[in-house]
């Protein structure tokens, strides 16, 4: 059974986010997939940053920790885990250049934010549909192992 | 049998941020002649620039082993481990079912040289753990040093990490002229790997970075050699 590749993007200000992001990855290397974990570049200046308890610290750890999506991710990626907060406004420059740099006609999942799901079928995504876990954590974690798999499944159809 | 293998004839990549030689094909380099030996699958010889390192990444089925030799190494992962551990120290994780994991140099200023050693466990799909202990630099002089060993098969206090394999690792610093012999017992292989400096084995000459297997051996005499000695990893492979 060969690896497939799968890529998490995910935004985070505290580290909420970034948990669902890493729980999924886990999911996706249960999967056997290769993973590669990117975070939407920060887009609020550092006086917005300050004003949030917790958001600095996690904004600098995780700005050494990950880098932003790359055009490569997208070539490389066979399935695609997008994890947004659930407060976030999917209008919202960090969520709509990412889906605008996501190359269509792959397999997918959506996390956090309700009608992410939708966006992510609007810009040309298989989504799949994971069974609910034992908490949000689980969830996200069987979001990644359905992607690993959904993905692996497509390629083994192609001609 | 010994069959040395020199650090120059290692894989090698350099990226900047990481220089790295390969004793076995890993990454962008592929040797179908050297894809490990026995049970072990990887030894990689890092030097991680300060500030850089390997960002989160995935594991399955796999015993990995980090020791480092100079600086220090940050790890975290998806079992809530958070840890920076420097020289005489053992880490070691089983990846098993699957983890995600980061390794980061955490220093402003200097760089971290490290080995990684990857080894095939027996079992699959087993359940991921992580071990780290620190040990007492005369632990390891003119002594073998047990850095891992089976699952199951722990004297209590031996402060050695458990893996999913039947192997055993250690780790050990001969100074000049200091010598010790570890008996192999029949049918099981052996192998070495140069740290730092130089050793002699059974009587053949091994710079830094050098490694060799050993088959068909009853025994192993390490020595240290050169003018400082040196510091070697030993594996007991099934």
């Amino acid at each position: 059974m060969q690896d497939v590749n799968v890529v998490i993007v995910f935004y985070s200000r505290t580290g909420t986010t970034e948990k669902l992001a890493l729980a999924a990855a886990v999911g996706a290397v249960q999967g056997k997939a290769n993973i590669r974990l990117r975070r939407i570049p920060e887009t609020a200046g550092e006086e917005e940053i300050a004003r949030l308890p917790g958001w600095k610290e996690s904004h600098d750890r995780m700005s050494w920790e990950y880098i932003a999506p790359r055009e490569a991710d997208a070539a490389w990626a066979e399935g695609l885990v997008v994890a947004i907060p659930e407060w976030m406004d999917l209008a919202s420059p960090e969520v709509k250049n990412c889906l605008d740099a996501l190359p269509g006609g792959k397999v997918a999942a959506a996390l956090g934010r309700a009608g992410l799901d939708q966006a992510l079928t609007a810009a040309g995504m298989t989504l799949v549909q994971p069974e609910t876990g034992e908490d949000a954590l689980d969830s996200a974690r069987l979001a990644g192992v359905r992607v690993a798999e959904t993905a692996r499944a497509a390629r083994q159809n192609q001609p | 049998m010994i069959t040395i293998r020199k650090a120059k004839d290692r894989g090698h990549a350099d990226h900047g941020w990481l220089n790295t030689w390969h004793t076995f094909s890993f990454a962008s380099y592929y040797d179908p002649a050297h894809m490990g030996f026995r049970s072990l699958r990887v030894i990689n010889d890092d030097r991680v620039a300060a500030g850089k390192g390997f960002g989160a990444h995935g594991h399955r089925d796999m015993e990995i082993i980090s020791y480092v030799l100079e600086g220090n190494l940050a790890h975290k992962d998806s079992m809530g481990e958070s840890r920076i551990i420097g020289p005489n120290t053992i880490q070691a994780m089983s990846a098993g079912t699957g983890i995600v994991h980061s390794e980061f140099n955490p220093s402003p200023k200097e760089p971290v040289h490290f080995l990684q050693i990857w080894i095939q466990p027996a079992e699959g799909d087993v359940k991921p753990s992580y071990h780290q202990m620190s040990f007492e630099p005369q632990e390891k002089r003119g002594k073998l040093r047990l850095l891992a060993a089976p699952h199951g098969d722990l004297a209590e206090g031996t402060g050695a990490a458990a893996i999913h394999q039947d192997a055993r690792v250690w780790a050990s610093e001969l100074g000049a002229g200091e010598s010790l012999t570890q008996p192999i017992a029949k049918g099981r292989f052996g192998y070495v790997q140069v740290a730092r400096g130089n050793i002699l084995l059974n009587g053949e000459k091994l710079g830094e970075g050098d490694s060799a297997s050993v088959s068909a051996e009853s025994s192993v005499t390490l020595a240290g050699d050169g003018s400082d000695g040196g510091e070697f990893i030993l594996f007991d492979l099934a």
